[in-house]
Parts: structure tokens; C-alpha cells; sequence
């Protein structure tokens, strides 16, 4: 036997029967395998020297010498026979196996292992030796590792130093590295004679833990991308969420599983544009129609929402992102998702419901502490009224009656009684308990509304408030009853931090402008108290923190989230001099009109007010 | 019959109030001088020949309280009658305490504050 015949028998063995064919099947591979067994005596030869002993492969190498034709030959050989076994996705102790029985039917009188480490690369989680006793794996499980200089060691407690037989005299290992080296086991030799390491162990040893890393990284892999697929499925299917693909121009359509589920189609119904209309909610149809024209004219990405009407008459909401890309021919094809988003619309709905609930609970006890001021407000035209009437009865007991008098007093009458129930009106809106209503509204008018409000109050309090609202402000989209209340809030809460103020006036300043960053801003400044820090000011909008004894502590905590949900702030400053300012900004109406015109559609808030704005 | 006609004097900063009273009070045979802030009646001539001041306890600047501390610091003794849209019963019993004639809530009836003023008046 002599290298020749053996690279002939590699070209027209092995080799050939696993690279010839891609899908050679297991049992091809095996069949190779054991014949690779048979003739590994023989392939001992070729790396034997005259000696009896393994040659160095330095010594022999150059041109056409046996050694390099082993090399090549052992490289390609055992790339074959892995690769073949990877590509029919064996597992990968299988592998191993297989690896290990190429390199003791290679070199006779060894037997090779390969263990594989735990995540914390410190112990044995697995080890694979066919060659070896049967307890092999048993014996090394759980071993711990370690690398010491530059070499690695088994700990002495145990490991390979402890041969797993009798006839095994001499062990060597090696680490099996990552492309990136990260050490991902190690590749151990036990030999039955008594020999030292020869320059042949580095060159062959280096080979198969090559090979051995491929096998385990590509396993990995693998093993990855399975999990990540099953992963992404499970995530998807979690998160009701479906892809999908169009191609345009054929009109050729493909949905995942859970498009299917979320329609509720069965799967393999042929897939036209007209399939999904017929669950499209009537009401949401046109606007659907509006849209696949627009995205079909114009090519670009989009993002849309609709409802669908189920054949049991329940509504489901979807949100559906699409990405707009052109194939090799510039074919325009759309790949996007579909979310099934009616648990949380429902969640939303719960929310706003119990968020409105809230705030009107705020709003009435706010309202609460205007009560006496209120009645004051209702009772001054009251009082004009009674004073008229009692006048006029007296100028038609005159006699002659006095008409033209008593006339006069009945007119009088009517304007009082129509101030009354101006105050009446104003009050009605905000003690009403209504669904949140999306408008477009002056906020220096809703400022004036409130101080009109509040006027007897903050002057029973001798509060003196001064108003600088600017006249030429764009409109804000909005609840008009609850940013009546959030003002009337911050202009409570001033009232309250001046009250202890017997010093200097009780100054109330409220302002609305347009800011830089073209959003209305209003603030409310007073002369109070103030605050000894700003932390002490944010605690403020803490829910249930007040600072006042009768006070609940949510006006603040309830502002602010009616501001958040106008896409605005609410911060509190402290002043210069005395007291604190509170200040909210809102985006005007302009800023926001595509995200708005999606709330009216769904009666939902946007999901993409991000994208839009 | 002689009939003296006594001065009444008003403090109030409501419009209506201010207009539709005195018409009242002229059918009850009394002279009236309207005011809208205590300031303003202090700064009259009014205050000496007042015999019945009926005020408003809410006012800008110097409220009706006020202006009754500041008439008995300035040892002027003018029967006051208060009235107030604010129906605060301690507040009134207060402010009789502290020498008002009478407190009426807004709305009163005309009975009521002839009473009120004739009490004043010291009339029977």
C-alpha cells in the first residue's frame, strides 16, 4: 500500500460517493464510514515510517511526497465525510462520532474523543469516544477544565490523565476553537503504547479539531437559527402578528399562518385583493380602497389601520406596517405585517373609560371648592331679579300704573336671568360626565372661560388675577371640557399656595403665547409659598401627594395625564421671587391633523403618531 | 306729614345689583348714593350723613368687613347691613357679632331689608 493507491482510492471511494452526490443518504455515508474502518490499518501505513513508528509529516514534506498527498487527502476526506453528515442535518454527537471514528481508523492504536463544554467553558457537559469504554461519557461529564500556559490541561483531579482503560497508556488533547477562539471543547488522543508527542500529533490533531469546530459551529448555528425561527414564530403568533407579500404588477399575494388565523380563512384559500374585503368593516372599506390605489400609484412604504367584521359580527382592529421593495426585474412587490391590535384597543378603552372616570371625579371635587362661589355667581343676578321684580310690581300699583318703568325692570329682569344661567351653562359642561371629544379649540378662550369661572373665588381669596392671553393663537386639538379643567386646577392650586400670603399681593399671572417650538403654552404664575426644591415641585404630580389637608392629590397627578393625552407637557418651575409656575404646552392643531384624522377613524389613539410627526 | 327722608348708602361692585337696588329702595322713600368700592365711599362726603350702610362683603380692594373695621377706627357709628351672594352662616354670625344690623343673603325680598334698614334707622 503505498500513498498513491490510497489518494486513488480516495478519488474513487469516499470521496467521490459523498461529493458526487449532495444527497447521498445516511446510510450511504455510514456504509462509507465502515469501509473507511476496514481500511484503516492500511492507512496507518501510509503514515508509518520505516521505523514502525509515526513519521513526522515535516520531514516529508514537497512536492508529491506521501505526506502532503495524506494531508490533502485527510482534509478533503474528512471534509466530505462531515460535511455530507451536516448537510443531512445528523445531530451533532452523531458528528463527533464520526469524526472520532475517521481518526481512529486513520491512525491505528489511538483513540480519539471529543468533549464538549458547558457554557461556562470551565466543565465537560458531554464527551463522545466511540473507541473508548462505554462509561467514557459518564466518567468525564461534569469534569472541570482549565487552560493554563498557553496549552490546555485537564484538571489532574481526574479527566483523560486517568485512563478510561487499561490498555490506554498516553493521552494528548487539544482545544477545539471557534474562528472568532473562543474554545468550544477539546480534541483528546489516548494512545496504548508509551509514547511522547511527535511532530505528526500537532499537524493530524490540528486537522480534526478544525473539522471539529466546523461541525460543532455549524450544529450551533443550526441549532440557533432553529431557535430563533421557532423563536419568532411563537413571537409572531403571540403577538397576532402576520407577514405578508405583494407583488403589484402580477397580483400575486402571499400571507403567513396567522394572516389566515386573523381572518380567519382557511389556509390555502386562493389569494386575490378582493379576499380581504370581505372582511373589511363597511365603514373602513372606502378609505382600504383609498389606500391600496395610493400605494399601488405611488410605491412607498405605508402604515394604515382598519377594522374587520367577522361573520359572528365582532370587530377586530389591525395595524398594518408595509415596506415597499423592487425585485431584480424593478418589479414592485410590498412586504409588510399585520397585527392584530384589538386586546389592546380594548385595553385602551378601559383605560380612557377608567381615565375619564377619574378625571371627572377630580373635576367635581375641584368643583367642589367652588360650590360657594358658584351659588355667589348665580346669586347676584338673583338678587338684581328680585329687586327688579319687586319694582315693577310697584310701578304698575302706582296709578296710573308707571309702564314705561316697569317695562324698564322686566327688561333688567331678562338680562339677569340670562347672566344667571350663563353661569349655570358654564358649570353644566363640567360637571357632565361625557366621552372624551376631540376638537378644535381656542386655549386662550377656554382660559377665559375658566377665569370667568373662578373670578368670585380667586376674589373671595383676594387673589388679584392678571391675564395676558395673546389674541392671534393658532387653535389646539382637543377635549375643551378637560383643559377647562386643568387650568381651573392650576388656578385653584394657586389660590391655595397664597393663601397664607398677608405680605405682598396675591399676585395671579396667567399667560398663553405660541412658543418656539410653535406649541401653545399656557402658565399660570403665583405669589405663594413656592417650593424649596424642584424634586419637592415634581413630587407634586405624584398621585395621592398633596400638600393641602383636604386635598386628594390627584389634580396635578389627573392634569398632567390630561395634557400627556393632548401629546403635551405639564412641568412646574420655581419663580425667581415668590412662588411657583406651572406650565403646559400642547402642539397647535396643524402640527397634528394626519395623526388626529386617525383618532376620529378608529377612535383609537394613533399608533404611529411617531412615524407622522 | 313730614317725612324725613333718610340717606342710604350703597357699596356693591356688581352692576346689576347697584342699578336695580336704589330703584328699590326710592320706592321705599329713602335717598340713595350707590358706590362700587369701599374707597370710593370713604373718599366721599357721604359717610357723614349716611344713617343706613348696606354692603357688600366681597369687594375689590378693601372689603365690606374692612370698611366697617376702618368706620370704627375712625369712630364714624353708621349702622351697617350687610348683603352677600356667599350664604356662610358662620361668617354672618360673625360679622353680627361685630356690630352689623343685619346680614342678608342674595337673594333678600323687599320685606326683609325694610326690616333690616329700619332696624338701622331705629325705626320700630
Amino acid at each position: 500500500m503505498n500513498a498513491t493507491n490510497l489518494c486513488r482510492r480516495d478519488d474513487l471511494g469516499l470521496t467521490a460517493a459523498v461529493r458526487a452526490n449532495e444527497h447521498a443518504s445516511a446510510d450511504d455515508v455510514t456504509a462509507e464510514l465502515a469501509r473507511m474502518e476496514n481500511l484503516g490499518p492500511h492507512l496507518g501505513d501510509l503514515v508509518t515510517a520505516a521505523d514502525g513508528k509515526p513519521a513526522p509529516l515535516q520531514a516529508r514534506q514537497g512536492p508529491g511526497e506521501p505526506a502532503l498527498v495524506w494531508s490533502g487527502f485527510g482534509i478533503a476526506y474528512i471534509d466530505a465525510m462531515i460535511g455530507g453528515l451536516i448537510q443531512q442535518g445528523r445531530p451533532l454527537p452523531a458528528l463527533l462520532n464520526a469524526l472520532c471514528r475517521l481518526f481512529d481508523a486513520t491512525v491505528e492504536g489511538y483513540s480519539s474523543s471529543v468533549l464538549l463544554l458547558d457554557r461556562t467553558r470551565t466543565r465537560v457537559q458531554h464527551a463522545v469516544g466511540p473507541g473508548l469504554p462505554s462509561n467514557y461519557s459518564e466518567l468525564l461529564e461534569g469534569q472541570s477544565v482549565s487552560c493554563a500556559s498557553g496549552g490546555l490541561q485537564l484538571d489532574s483531579n481526574g479527566g483523560p490523565a486517568k485512563a478510561p482503560a487499561q490498555d490506554l497508556k498516553s493521552c494528548w488533547s487539544a482545544p477545539i476553537l471557534s474562528l472568532t477562539g473562543e474554545m468550544l471543547g477539546i480534541f483528546v488522543v489516548y494512545e496504548r503504547a508509551v509514547n511522547g508527542p511527535t511532530s505528526l500529533y500537532p499537524a493530524l490533531l490540528q486537522q480534526f479539531t478544525h473539522v471539529a469546530s466546523m461541525a460543532i459551529e455549524r450544529s450551533r448555528s443550526e441549532h440557533t437559527l432553529r431557535r430563533t425561527e421557532a423563536l419568532l414564530a411563537k413571537a409572531l403568533h403571540l403577538s397576532s402578528t402576520g407577514s405578508f407579500s405583494w407583488r403589484v404588477d402580477s397580483g400575486e399575494i402571499t400571507w403567513s399562518d396567522e394572516i389566515y388565523r386573523i381572518f380567519e380563512f382557511d389556509p390555502g384559500v386562493p389569494l386575490t385583493l378582493q379576499l380581504p374585503c370581505s372582511r373589511i368593516h363597511p365603514d373602513d372599506l372606502p378609505r382600504w380602497y383609498e389606500m391600496v390605489d395610493r400605494i399601488r400609484n405611488e410605491g412607498s412604504d405605508y402604515e394604515h389601520e382598519y377594522r374587520l367584521l367577522m361573520p359572528d359580527h365582532s370587530v377586530k382592529y389591525l395595524h398594518v406596517v408595509a415596506h415597499a421593495c423592487r425585485d431584480q426585474d424593478g418589479q414592485l412587490e410590498y412586504v409588510g405585517a399585520v397585527q392584530d391590535v384589538s386586546q389592546r384597543k380594548l385595553a385602551e378603552e378601559a383605560l380612557n373609560k377608567t381615565r375619564a372616570e377619574l378625571a371627572h371625579l377630580s373635576r367635581v371635587q375641584s368643583l367642589g371648592a367652588l360650590t360657594a362661589s358658584i351659588a355667589h355667581e348665580v346669586n347676584q343676578p338673583l338678587c338684581a331679579i328680585t329687586n327688579n321684580a319687586t319694582s315693577c310690581l310697584r310701578y304698575l300699583a302706582m296709578d296710573p300704573p308707571n309702564v314705561e318703568r316697569a317695562r324698564k325692570a322686566v327688561q333688567r329682569t331678562v338680562q339677569d336671568g340670562n347672566r344667571a344661567a350663563d353661569v349655570i351653562t358654564r358649570l353644566r359642561a363640567l360637571f357632565k360626565k361625557k366621552d372624551t371629544t376631540t376638537e378644535s379649540v381656542q386655549l386662550n378662550e377656554i382660559a377665559r372661560e375658566v377665569i370667568a369661572l373662578s373670578f368670585g373665588e380667586l376674589r373671595r381669596s383676594r387673589v388679584i388675577v392678571k391675564s395676558e392671553l395673546a389674541d392671534d393663537l393658532p387653535p389646539v386639538f382637543g377635549d375643551r371640557v378637560q383643559l377647562q379643567q386643568v387650568i381651573l386646577n392650576l388656578l385653584l392650586n394657586a389660590r391655595d399656595a397664597m393663601t397664607g400670603v398677608h405680605d405682598r399681593p396675591r399676585q395671579l399671572l396667567i399667560s398663553c403665547v405660541r412658543d418656539a417650538d410653535d406649541r401653545i403654552r399656557l402658565s399660570v404664575r403665583d405669589a405663594g409659598v413656592g417650593f424649596a426644591s424642584q424634586q419637592a415641585l415634581e413630587k407634586l404630580f405624584e398621585p395621592f401627594y398633596s400638600t393641602k389637608s383636604g386635598g386628594m392629590g390627584i389634580g396635578l397627578a389627573i392634569s398632567r395625564s390630561i395634557v400627556e393625552s393632548h401629546h403635551g407637557k405639564l412641568w412646574a418651575t420655581r419663580n425667581e421671587g415668590h412662588g411657583a409656575t406651572f406650565t403646559f404646552s400642547i402642539p397647535r392643531a396643524g402640527a397634528r391633523a394626519r395623526a388626529a384624522c386617525k383618532v376620529t377613524a378608529l377612535g383609537m389613539p394613533a399608533l404611529t403618531d411617531a412615524i407622522h410627526t | 306729614m313730614t317725612v324725613t327722608v333718610s340717606l342710604v348708602s350703597l357699596v356693591d361692585d356688581d352692576d346689576s345689583v347697584r342699578e336695580s337696588l336704589p330703584e328699590l329702595l326710592s320706592h321705599l322713600n329713602f335717598a340713595v348714593r350707590s358706590f362700587t368700592t369701599a374707597e370710593e365711599f370713604l373718599a366721599s362726603d357721604s359717610a357723614d350723613q349716611t344713617r343706613c350702610l348696606i354692603l357688600d362683603v366681597v369687594l375689590p380692594g378693601m372689603s365690606g368687613p374692612d370698611l366697617q373695621r376702618e368706620l370704627k377706627r375712625r369712630g364714624q357709628k353708621i349702622p351697617i347691613v350687610f348683603i352677600s351672594g356667599f350664604t356662610d352662616e358662620t361668617f354672618r354670625n360673625e360679622m353680627l357679632a361685630q356690630g352689623a344690623v343685619e346680614y342678608l343673603f342674595k337673594p333678600f325680598s323687599e320685606a326683609a331689608l325694610l326690616t333690616a334698614i329700619n332696624a338701622a334707622l331705629g325705626v320700630s
